[in-house]
Protein backbone atom coordinates (compact mmCIF):
# COMPACT_ATOMS: atom_id res chain seq x y z
CA UNK A 1 0.00 0.00 0.00
CA UNK A 2 1.26 3.34 -0.86
CA UNK A 3 2.54 5.80 1.96
CA UNK A 4 -0.91 8.31 0.01
CA UNK A 5 -3.38 5.92 1.10
CA UNK A 6 -1.72 5.38 4.26
CA UNK A 7 -2.19 9.98 4.99
CA UNK A 8 -6.18 9.09 3.33
CA UNK A 9 -6.89 7.10 6.27
CA UNK A 10 -4.89 9.69 8.70
CA UNK A 11 -6.45 12.26 7.27
CA UNK A 12 -10.03 11.06 7.28
CA UNK A 13 -9.62 10.20 11.09
CA UNK A 14 -7.78 13.54 11.97
CA UNK A 15 -10.70 15.10 10.14
CA UNK A 16 -13.47 13.20 12.41
CA UNK A 17 -11.27 13.55 15.54
CA UNK A 18 -11.34 17.57 14.74
CA UNK A 19 -15.36 17.13 13.63
CA UNK A 20 -15.77 15.10 16.92
CA UNK A 21 -13.84 18.17 19.11
CA UNK A 22 -16.19 20.90 17.62
CA UNK A 23 -19.33 19.32 18.92
CA UNK A 24 -17.46 18.49 22.15
CA UNK A 25 -16.70 22.52 22.39
CA UNK A 26 -20.13 23.41 21.14
CA UNK A 27 -22.13 21.30 23.55
CA UNK A 28 -21.17 21.50 27.14
CA UNK A 29 -19.79 18.18 28.56
CA UNK A 30 -22.19 15.60 29.60
CA UNK A 31 -22.93 15.16 32.81
CA UNK A 32 -22.10 11.41 33.71
CA UNK A 33 -22.86 12.14 37.16
CA UNK A 34 -26.97 11.11 36.46
CA UNK A 35 -25.72 7.48 35.09
CA UNK A 36 -25.35 5.00 36.37
CA UNK A 37 -21.90 3.30 35.94
CA UNK A 38 -21.00 0.16 33.64
CA UNK A 39 -17.86 -0.73 34.98
CA UNK A 40 -17.04 -0.12 39.26
CA UNK A 41 -13.93 -0.70 41.08
CA UNK A 42 -14.52 -0.51 44.74
CA UNK A 43 -11.87 -0.61 47.58
CA UNK A 44 -10.44 -3.10 45.59
CA UNK A 45 -6.74 -5.10 46.53
CA UNK A 46 -4.60 -6.71 44.78
CA UNK A 47 -0.83 -8.00 45.86
CA UNK A 48 1.90 -9.67 43.65
CA UNK A 49 3.01 -12.31 46.20
CA UNK A 50 3.86 -10.36 49.66
CA UNK A 51 3.61 -7.49 47.52
CA UNK A 52 0.69 -5.31 48.07
CA UNK A 53 0.38 -3.62 44.88
CA UNK A 54 -3.26 -1.54 45.80
CA UNK A 55 -4.48 -1.24 49.42
CA UNK A 56 -8.17 -0.43 48.36
CA UNK A 57 -8.50 1.63 45.09
CA UNK A 58 -11.85 2.55 43.75
CA UNK A 59 -12.65 4.17 40.65
CA UNK A 60 -15.92 3.99 38.15
CA UNK A 61 -17.04 4.53 34.29
CA UNK A 62 -20.52 5.70 33.02
CA UNK A 63 -21.64 5.13 29.48
CA UNK A 64 -20.38 7.78 27.06
CA UNK A 65 -17.63 9.15 29.52
CA UNK A 66 -13.57 8.93 29.22
CA UNK A 67 -12.17 7.86 32.43
CA UNK A 68 -8.28 8.58 32.55
CA UNK A 69 -6.28 6.71 35.14
CA UNK A 70 -2.92 8.21 35.59
CA UNK A 71 0.00 7.65 37.42
CA UNK A 72 3.62 7.12 37.47
CA UNK A 73 5.11 3.96 36.56
CA UNK A 74 4.68 0.99 38.38
CA UNK A 75 2.23 2.39 40.22
CA UNK A 76 -0.08 -0.93 38.73
CA UNK A 77 -2.28 1.12 36.12
CA UNK A 78 -1.95 -2.13 33.70
CA UNK A 79 -2.95 -4.31 36.53
CA UNK A 80 -6.07 -2.40 37.47
CA UNK A 81 -6.98 -2.55 33.88
CA UNK A 82 -6.44 -6.40 34.20
CA UNK A 83 -8.51 -6.43 37.04
CA UNK A 84 -11.53 -4.51 35.34
CA UNK A 85 -10.82 -6.61 32.21
CA UNK A 86 -12.02 -9.52 34.54
CA UNK A 87 -8.33 -11.18 34.05
CA UNK A 88 -7.90 -11.94 37.68
CA UNK A 89 -10.11 -11.55 40.56
CA UNK A 90 -8.87 -8.73 43.15
CA UNK A 91 -7.24 -10.42 46.43
CA UNK A 92 -10.10 -8.30 48.11
CA UNK A 93 -13.05 -5.61 46.88
CA UNK A 94 -15.28 -5.66 44.11
CA UNK A 95 -15.72 -4.93 40.85
CA UNK A 96 -19.40 -4.43 39.43
CA UNK A 97 -20.83 -4.86 36.05
CA UNK A 98 -23.74 -2.89 36.09
CA UNK A 99 -24.44 -2.77 40.12
CA UNK A 100 -23.66 -6.73 40.28
CA UNK A 101 -20.50 -8.20 41.40
CA UNK A 102 -19.09 -9.76 39.12
CA UNK A 103 -16.94 -12.30 40.70
CA UNK A 104 -19.89 -13.82 42.40
CA UNK A 105 -21.54 -14.64 39.56
CA UNK A 106 -21.53 -18.31 37.30
CA UNK A 107 -18.89 -18.84 34.63
CA UNK A 108 -20.98 -18.27 31.88
CA UNK A 109 -22.25 -14.70 32.92
CA UNK A 110 -18.77 -13.62 33.66
CA UNK A 111 -17.63 -14.80 29.85
CA UNK A 112 -20.98 -12.89 28.78
CA UNK A 113 -19.71 -9.57 31.02
CA UNK A 114 -16.24 -10.17 29.54
CA UNK A 115 -17.53 -10.03 25.84
CA UNK A 116 -19.26 -6.71 26.96
CA UNK A 117 -15.50 -5.08 27.60
CA UNK A 118 -13.09 -4.26 24.60
CA UNK A 119 -9.55 -4.19 25.69
CA UNK A 120 -6.35 -2.58 23.83
CA UNK A 121 -2.81 -3.44 24.99
CA UNK A 122 0.41 -1.11 25.19
CA UNK A 123 1.64 -3.46 22.19
CA UNK A 124 -0.85 -4.39 19.27
CA UNK A 125 -0.38 -8.25 20.25
CA UNK A 126 -2.03 -8.82 16.59
CA UNK A 127 -2.36 -12.58 15.18
CA UNK A 128 -0.34 -13.82 12.22
CA UNK A 129 -3.13 -13.53 9.45
CA UNK A 130 -4.72 -10.89 7.23
CA UNK A 131 -5.83 -7.47 9.23
CA UNK A 132 -9.49 -8.46 8.47
CA UNK A 133 -9.11 -11.89 10.49
CA UNK A 134 -7.31 -10.60 13.19
CA UNK A 135 -10.62 -7.72 13.85
CA UNK A 136 -13.05 -10.75 13.18
CA UNK A 137 -11.79 -12.79 15.85
CA UNK A 138 -14.10 -11.27 18.50
CA UNK A 139 -17.19 -12.16 15.96
CA UNK A 140 -15.52 -15.58 15.46
CA UNK A 141 -15.32 -16.36 19.07
CA UNK A 142 -18.89 -15.51 19.68
CA UNK A 143 -20.39 -17.86 16.94
CA UNK A 144 -21.73 -21.32 17.13
CA UNK A 145 -19.08 -23.34 16.13
CA UNK A 146 -20.83 -24.47 13.46
CA UNK A 147 -20.64 -21.64 11.97
CA UNK A 148 -16.84 -21.13 12.70
CA UNK A 149 -16.76 -24.56 10.88
CA UNK A 150 -18.41 -22.85 8.10
CA UNK A 151 -16.02 -20.29 8.25
CA UNK A 152 -12.71 -22.46 8.38
CA UNK A 153 -14.28 -24.37 5.20
CA UNK A 154 -14.96 -21.14 3.00
CA UNK A 155 -11.57 -20.12 3.87
CA UNK A 156 -10.10 -23.70 2.61
CA UNK A 157 -11.59 -23.08 -0.85
CA UNK A 158 -10.41 -19.13 -0.53
CA UNK A 159 -14.10 -17.92 -0.13
CA UNK A 160 -13.61 -15.36 2.45
CA UNK A 161 -15.18 -11.82 2.53
CA UNK A 162 -15.04 -9.56 5.41
CA UNK A 163 -18.11 -9.03 8.02
CA UNK A 164 -19.79 -5.76 7.44
CA UNK A 165 -18.85 -5.25 11.22
CA UNK A 166 -15.28 -5.98 10.11
CA UNK A 167 -15.09 -3.15 7.31
CA UNK A 168 -17.24 -0.43 9.53
CA UNK A 169 -14.45 -0.69 12.15
CA UNK A 170 -11.76 -0.59 9.74
CA UNK A 171 -13.07 2.29 8.30
CA UNK A 172 -13.01 3.90 11.87
CA UNK A 173 -9.60 3.91 12.33
CA UNK A 174 -8.97 4.30 8.65
CA UNK A 175 -7.28 1.08 7.32
CA UNK A 176 -10.20 -0.87 4.95
CA UNK A 177 -7.77 -0.63 1.85
CA UNK A 178 -5.29 -2.95 4.37
CA UNK A 179 -8.30 -5.58 5.38
CA UNK A 180 -6.08 -7.94 3.04
CA UNK A 181 -2.84 -7.22 4.79
CA UNK A 182 -1.07 -9.80 7.10
CA UNK A 183 -1.46 -7.85 10.30
CA UNK A 184 2.26 -8.63 11.43
CA UNK A 185 3.52 -6.55 8.09
CA UNK A 186 2.22 -3.10 9.38
CA UNK A 187 3.76 -0.38 11.22
CA UNK A 188 3.27 0.07 14.66
CA UNK A 189 0.85 2.85 14.39
CA UNK A 190 -1.48 1.05 11.98
CA UNK A 191 -0.66 -2.25 14.08
CA UNK A 192 -2.28 -0.08 17.08
CA UNK A 193 -5.10 1.07 14.90
CA UNK A 194 -5.99 -2.39 13.59
CA UNK A 195 -5.85 -3.26 17.28
CA UNK A 196 -8.54 -0.59 18.18
CA UNK A 197 -10.37 -1.63 15.22
CA UNK A 198 -10.62 -5.20 16.71
CA UNK A 199 -11.75 -4.00 20.20
CA UNK A 200 -14.73 -1.91 18.34
CA UNK A 201 -16.07 -4.82 16.22
CA UNK A 202 -17.15 -6.65 19.12
CA UNK A 203 -19.35 -3.38 19.97
CA UNK A 204 -18.28 -3.43 23.54
CA UNK A 205 -20.11 -1.60 26.18
CA UNK A 206 -16.62 -0.67 27.52
CA UNK A 207 -12.98 0.14 25.98
CA UNK A 208 -10.19 -0.62 28.16
CA UNK A 209 -6.95 1.18 26.44
CA UNK A 210 -3.37 0.70 28.31
CA UNK A 211 -1.56 3.03 27.43
CA UNK A 212 -2.55 3.00 23.77
CA UNK A 213 -0.34 5.46 22.14
CA UNK A 214 2.46 5.51 24.54
CA UNK A 215 4.72 3.90 21.18
CA UNK A 216 2.90 5.79 18.60
CA UNK A 217 3.42 9.21 16.60
CA UNK A 218 1.62 12.03 16.88
CA UNK A 219 -0.39 11.67 13.45
CA UNK A 220 -1.17 8.08 14.90
CA UNK A 221 -2.02 8.78 18.34
CA UNK A 222 -4.31 12.11 16.76
CA UNK A 223 -6.23 9.15 14.90
CA UNK A 224 -6.90 6.45 18.21
CA UNK A 225 -7.67 10.09 20.43
CA UNK A 226 -10.28 10.41 17.50
CA UNK A 227 -11.60 6.90 17.57
CA UNK A 228 -11.49 7.32 21.66
CA UNK A 229 -13.78 10.74 21.14
CA UNK A 230 -15.89 8.72 18.58
CA UNK A 231 -16.85 5.44 20.92
CA UNK A 232 -17.02 8.46 23.59
CA UNK A 233 -19.81 9.88 21.49
CA UNK A 234 -21.20 6.03 21.00
CA UNK A 235 -22.00 5.90 24.44
CA UNK A 236 -19.50 3.59 25.54
CA UNK A 237 -17.66 3.91 28.63
CA UNK A 238 -13.85 3.96 28.25
CA UNK A 239 -10.77 3.75 30.71
CA UNK A 240 -7.51 5.10 29.67
CA UNK A 241 -4.49 4.32 31.35
CA UNK A 242 -1.46 6.72 30.40
CA UNK A 243 1.05 8.81 31.93
CA UNK A 244 0.55 11.51 29.56
CA UNK A 245 -0.76 14.42 31.20
CA UNK A 246 -1.82 16.26 28.17
CA UNK A 247 -3.52 13.38 26.21
CA UNK A 248 -5.02 12.67 29.90
CA UNK A 249 -6.33 16.55 29.76
CA UNK A 250 -7.37 16.30 25.89
CA UNK A 251 -9.59 13.64 25.97
CA UNK A 252 -10.56 12.68 29.22
CA UNK A 253 -14.19 13.52 31.37
CA UNK A 254 -12.86 12.94 34.33
CA UNK A 255 -9.20 11.37 36.05
CA UNK A 256 -8.06 9.58 38.18
CA UNK A 257 -4.97 9.63 39.97
CA UNK A 258 -2.99 6.27 41.02
CA UNK A 259 -0.56 6.81 43.55
CA UNK A 260 0.65 5.02 47.17
CA UNK A 261 -1.34 1.97 46.28
CA UNK A 262 -5.01 3.62 45.80
CA UNK A 263 -6.79 6.48 43.67
CA UNK A 264 -6.23 9.34 45.64
CA UNK A 265 -8.37 11.85 43.51
CA UNK A 266 -11.12 11.47 40.67
CA UNK A 267 -12.68 14.62 38.94
CA UNK A 268 -12.36 16.93 35.76
CA UNK A 269 -9.13 16.98 34.17
CA UNK A 270 -9.66 20.80 34.77
CA UNK A 271 -9.75 20.49 38.64
CA UNK A 272 -6.99 17.34 38.65
CA UNK A 273 -4.54 19.32 36.85
CA UNK A 274 -5.06 23.08 37.52
CA UNK A 275 -6.36 22.54 41.06
CA UNK A 276 -6.09 19.34 42.56
CA UNK A 277 -7.19 18.84 46.29
CA UNK A 278 -4.50 16.45 47.00
CA UNK A 279 -1.28 17.68 47.61
CA UNK A 280 0.44 14.53 46.11
CA UNK A 281 -1.64 15.05 42.92
CA UNK A 282 -0.42 18.75 42.18
CA UNK A 283 3.40 17.26 43.23
CA UNK A 284 2.50 14.41 40.50
CA UNK A 285 1.30 16.59 37.86
CA UNK A 286 3.94 19.13 38.17
CA UNK A 287 6.95 16.63 38.44
CA UNK A 288 7.91 17.37 41.98
CA UNK A 289 7.38 13.85 43.33
CA UNK A 290 9.88 11.63 43.59
CA UNK A 291 9.13 7.79 43.14
CA UNK B 1 -1.52 -66.37 8.36
CA UNK B 2 2.27 -67.53 6.72
CA UNK B 3 5.78 -66.53 7.60
CA UNK B 4 7.54 -66.56 4.68
CA UNK B 5 11.15 -64.84 3.38
CA UNK B 6 10.57 -62.75 0.25
CA UNK B 7 13.15 -61.57 -2.08
CA UNK B 8 12.42 -58.45 -4.23
CA UNK B 9 12.73 -59.16 -7.98
CA UNK B 10 10.50 -62.22 -7.28
CA UNK B 11 7.30 -60.63 -6.00
CA UNK B 12 8.72 -57.72 -7.65
CA UNK B 13 6.16 -54.21 -7.47
CA UNK B 14 3.50 -55.94 -5.44
CA UNK B 15 6.10 -56.89 -2.59
CA UNK B 16 7.26 -53.46 -3.12
CA UNK B 17 4.40 -51.83 -2.76
CA UNK B 18 2.77 -53.24 0.01
CA UNK B 19 6.05 -52.50 2.05
CA UNK B 20 5.55 -48.62 1.43
CA UNK B 21 2.07 -48.99 1.86
CA UNK B 22 2.86 -50.79 5.53
CA UNK B 23 5.36 -47.72 5.98
CA UNK B 24 2.97 -45.16 5.13
CA UNK B 25 0.25 -46.91 7.51
CA UNK B 26 2.34 -47.77 10.34
CA UNK B 27 3.85 -44.20 10.46
CA UNK B 28 1.56 -42.17 9.41
CA UNK B 29 -1.13 -43.61 11.85
CA UNK B 30 1.16 -42.95 14.73
CA UNK B 31 2.60 -39.64 14.33
CA UNK B 32 -1.24 -38.80 13.83
CA UNK B 33 -1.86 -40.59 17.39
CA UNK B 34 1.31 -38.77 18.53
CA UNK B 35 0.18 -35.06 17.90
CA UNK B 36 -3.02 -35.77 18.94
CA UNK B 37 -1.88 -36.49 22.44
CA UNK B 38 1.35 -34.02 22.24
CA UNK B 39 -0.50 -31.25 21.58
CA UNK B 40 -2.43 -30.75 24.93
CA UNK B 41 0.55 -31.69 27.01
CA UNK B 42 2.66 -29.06 25.29
CA UNK B 43 -0.01 -26.71 25.73
CA UNK B 44 -1.24 -27.82 29.77
CA UNK B 45 3.32 -27.72 29.84
CA UNK B 46 3.39 -24.37 28.07
CA UNK B 47 0.57 -22.58 29.63
CA UNK B 48 0.82 -23.45 33.07
CA UNK B 49 2.75 -22.39 36.29
CA UNK B 50 3.07 -25.45 38.33
CA UNK B 51 6.02 -26.90 40.59
CA UNK B 52 7.78 -29.12 38.62
CA UNK B 53 7.28 -27.79 35.19
CA UNK B 54 11.16 -27.70 34.60
CA UNK B 55 11.40 -31.43 34.89
CA UNK B 56 8.12 -32.57 33.55
CA UNK B 57 9.59 -30.28 30.12
CA UNK B 58 13.34 -32.07 30.87
CA UNK B 59 11.39 -35.70 30.93
CA UNK B 60 10.02 -34.71 27.41
CA UNK B 61 13.33 -33.68 26.14
CA UNK B 62 14.95 -37.15 27.75
CA UNK B 63 12.43 -38.67 25.93
CA UNK B 64 13.59 -37.80 22.09
CA UNK B 65 16.24 -39.64 22.59
CA UNK B 66 14.86 -43.07 23.98
CA UNK B 67 16.52 -45.69 22.14
CA UNK B 68 14.52 -47.60 19.56
CA UNK B 69 15.54 -51.25 20.29
CA UNK B 70 15.20 -50.59 24.15
CA UNK B 71 10.89 -48.89 22.86
CA UNK B 72 10.71 -52.18 21.44
CA UNK B 73 11.74 -54.35 23.83
CA UNK B 74 9.49 -53.14 26.80
CA UNK B 75 6.47 -52.81 24.16
CA UNK B 76 7.19 -56.48 23.69
CA UNK B 77 6.76 -57.07 26.97
CA UNK B 78 3.64 -55.09 27.25
CA UNK B 79 1.56 -56.63 24.45
CA UNK B 80 3.39 -60.31 24.59
CA UNK B 81 1.11 -63.18 25.57
CA UNK B 82 2.35 -62.85 29.47
CA UNK B 83 1.91 -59.07 29.38
CA UNK B 84 -0.79 -56.97 30.46
CA UNK B 85 -1.90 -56.29 27.00
CA UNK B 86 -1.15 -59.56 26.01
CA UNK B 87 -5.49 -60.88 25.39
CA UNK B 88 -5.46 -58.23 23.08
CA UNK B 89 -3.17 -60.17 20.75
CA UNK B 90 -1.43 -57.44 19.48
CA UNK B 91 2.25 -59.38 18.92
CA UNK B 92 3.43 -59.32 15.40
CA UNK B 93 1.30 -56.95 14.61
CA UNK B 94 1.31 -54.00 12.59
CA UNK B 95 -1.02 -52.66 15.94
CA UNK B 96 2.23 -53.13 18.18
CA UNK B 97 4.31 -51.29 15.61
CA UNK B 98 2.09 -48.26 15.56
CA UNK B 99 2.22 -48.64 19.86
CA UNK B 100 6.06 -48.42 19.39
CA UNK B 101 6.45 -45.66 16.92
CA UNK B 102 4.23 -43.76 19.03
CA UNK B 103 5.96 -43.69 21.71
CA UNK B 104 9.28 -42.64 20.04
CA UNK B 105 7.52 -39.99 17.91
CA UNK B 106 5.77 -38.63 21.15
CA UNK B 107 8.27 -37.21 22.84
CA UNK B 108 9.63 -35.40 19.52
CA UNK B 109 6.45 -33.84 18.73
CA UNK B 110 6.03 -33.01 22.22
CA UNK B 111 8.91 -31.55 22.55
CA UNK B 112 9.26 -29.24 19.50
CA UNK B 113 5.54 -28.02 19.97
CA UNK B 114 6.58 -26.81 23.47
CA UNK B 115 8.70 -25.03 22.16
CA UNK B 116 6.80 -23.36 19.47
CA UNK B 117 3.83 -23.04 22.22
CA UNK B 118 6.15 -21.56 24.70
CA UNK B 119 7.29 -18.99 21.79
CA UNK B 120 3.98 -17.34 21.17
CA UNK B 121 4.03 -14.44 23.62
CA UNK B 122 1.49 -14.07 26.48
CA UNK B 123 0.34 -11.22 24.45
CA UNK B 124 -1.30 -13.00 22.40
CA UNK B 125 -2.84 -15.37 24.58
CA UNK B 126 -4.27 -11.75 26.78
CA UNK B 127 -4.96 -10.93 23.26
CA UNK B 128 -7.53 -13.85 22.83
CA UNK B 129 -9.22 -14.01 26.45
CA UNK B 130 -9.53 -9.98 26.07
CA UNK B 131 -11.33 -10.65 23.09
CA UNK B 132 -13.90 -12.62 24.40
CA UNK B 133 -12.27 -16.08 23.72
CA UNK B 134 -12.89 -19.31 26.09
CA UNK B 135 -10.28 -21.05 27.46
CA UNK B 136 -10.92 -23.68 24.45
CA UNK B 137 -10.62 -20.34 22.00
CA UNK B 138 -7.48 -18.87 23.91
CA UNK B 139 -5.65 -22.61 23.26
CA UNK B 140 -6.67 -22.60 19.50
CA UNK B 141 -5.13 -19.15 19.42
CA UNK B 142 -2.14 -20.19 20.19
CA UNK B 143 -2.04 -23.34 18.43
CA UNK B 144 -2.21 -21.17 15.29
CA UNK B 145 0.47 -19.17 16.02
CA UNK B 146 2.35 -22.01 16.63
CA UNK B 147 1.35 -23.83 13.35
CA UNK B 148 4.96 -23.71 11.98
CA UNK B 149 6.28 -25.18 14.60
CA UNK B 150 3.84 -27.53 15.12
CA UNK B 151 4.01 -28.67 11.41
CA UNK B 152 7.88 -29.38 11.89
CA UNK B 153 7.37 -31.30 14.99
CA UNK B 154 4.95 -33.41 13.29
CA UNK B 155 7.76 -33.58 10.23
CA UNK B 156 10.02 -34.47 12.78
CA UNK B 157 8.15 -36.93 14.71
CA UNK B 158 7.60 -38.73 10.84
CA UNK B 159 10.99 -38.86 10.36
CA UNK B 160 11.78 -40.39 13.67
CA UNK B 161 8.90 -43.09 13.07
CA UNK B 162 9.52 -44.01 9.32
CA UNK B 163 13.43 -44.19 9.89
CA UNK B 164 12.87 -46.74 13.30
CA UNK B 165 14.07 -49.92 12.54
CA UNK B 166 14.72 -51.53 16.12
CA UNK B 167 11.56 -51.51 17.66
CA UNK B 168 9.55 -52.68 14.97
CA UNK B 169 11.69 -55.24 13.87
CA UNK B 170 11.42 -56.74 17.81
CA UNK B 171 7.51 -56.37 17.85
CA UNK B 172 6.45 -56.74 14.33
CA UNK B 173 8.58 -59.75 13.45
CA UNK B 174 9.68 -58.73 10.05
CA UNK B 175 6.57 -60.57 8.67
CA UNK B 176 5.17 -61.19 5.04
CA UNK B 177 2.61 -63.31 3.39
CA UNK B 178 2.78 -66.32 1.70
CA UNK B 179 2.71 -64.10 -1.68
CA UNK B 180 5.26 -62.16 -1.04
CA UNK B 181 3.38 -58.98 -0.26
CA UNK B 182 4.32 -57.34 3.23
CA UNK B 183 2.25 -57.78 6.58
CA UNK B 184 4.59 -56.28 8.72
CA UNK B 185 7.59 -55.46 6.77
CA UNK B 186 8.49 -51.28 6.20
CA UNK B 187 11.09 -50.13 4.20
CA UNK B 188 13.45 -49.98 7.27
CA UNK B 189 13.05 -53.82 7.95
CA UNK B 190 13.42 -54.70 4.54
CA UNK B 191 16.29 -52.91 4.31
CA UNK B 192 17.80 -55.05 6.81
CA UNK B 193 17.12 -58.42 5.02
CA UNK B 194 18.63 -57.66 1.65
CA UNK B 195 21.55 -56.06 3.66
CA UNK B 196 21.48 -59.48 5.06
CA UNK B 197 21.29 -61.70 2.38
CA UNK B 198 23.85 -59.92 0.36
CA UNK B 199 21.16 -58.24 -2.14
CA UNK B 200 22.97 -54.55 -2.14
CA UNK B 201 21.04 -53.36 -5.32
CA UNK B 202 17.31 -54.31 -3.42
CA UNK B 203 18.50 -52.58 -0.37
CA UNK B 204 20.10 -49.50 -2.41
CA UNK B 205 16.71 -49.30 -4.09
CA UNK B 206 14.03 -49.83 -0.96
CA UNK B 207 16.42 -46.72 0.63
CA UNK B 208 16.06 -44.61 -2.17
CA UNK B 209 12.25 -44.96 -1.80
CA UNK B 210 12.80 -44.36 1.99
CA UNK B 211 14.65 -40.96 1.16
CA UNK B 212 11.93 -40.15 -1.82
CA UNK B 213 8.98 -41.22 0.86
CA UNK B 214 10.83 -38.72 3.70
CA UNK B 215 11.57 -35.80 1.10
CA UNK B 216 7.82 -35.76 -0.35
CA UNK B 217 6.56 -35.88 3.05
CA UNK B 218 8.83 -32.89 3.99
CA UNK B 219 8.43 -31.31 1.06
CA UNK B 220 4.61 -31.31 1.65
CA UNK B 221 5.44 -29.45 5.08
CA UNK B 222 6.86 -26.55 3.04
CA UNK B 223 4.26 -26.31 0.98
CA UNK B 224 1.75 -26.14 3.92
CA UNK B 225 4.23 -23.76 5.99
CA UNK B 226 4.76 -21.33 2.99
CA UNK B 227 0.90 -21.10 1.77
CA UNK B 228 0.39 -20.55 5.56
CA UNK B 229 2.42 -17.90 5.20
CA UNK B 230 1.65 -16.47 1.95
CA UNK B 231 -2.33 -16.23 2.87
CA UNK B 232 -3.26 -12.99 3.76
CA UNK B 233 -0.01 -11.02 2.95
CA UNK B 234 -0.71 -10.22 -0.88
Amino acid sequence: MSPPDRDDGVEQAARRREDSADSRRVAPARSTDERAPTLTADDIRYAYGDEPLFSAASLSVAPGEVLTVVGPSGAGKTTLLGLLGLFRPPDAGTVRWEGRDVWGRSDEERLAIRRRIGTVFQEPALFNESVARNVGYGLRVRSSWRDRLRDAAARAIGRTDPSDRVREALETVGLAEKADRNALSLSGGEAQRVAFARALAVEPDVLLLDEPTSNLDPRNTAVLEAVVAEAREAGLGVVVATHDMHQAERISDRVAVLLDGTVIETGPPEQVFDDPDDPRTRKFVTGELLY
Amino acid sequence: MLLQSAVLPDAGWNYFLSIVAVSLYVSGTAVALSTLASLPVALAVGFGDFPGKRAVAAVINTGMGFPSVVVGLLVLLLVSNQGPLGELGLVFTPKAMILSQFVLATPVITSISLSAVESVGEDVRDAAFALGGTDADVALAVIKEARYGIVTAVLAGFGRAISEVGSILIVGGNIVYSDGTSYTRTLTTAITVEARQGRYEAGLVLGAALLALVLGVNWLGSWVRSRGRGRGSQ
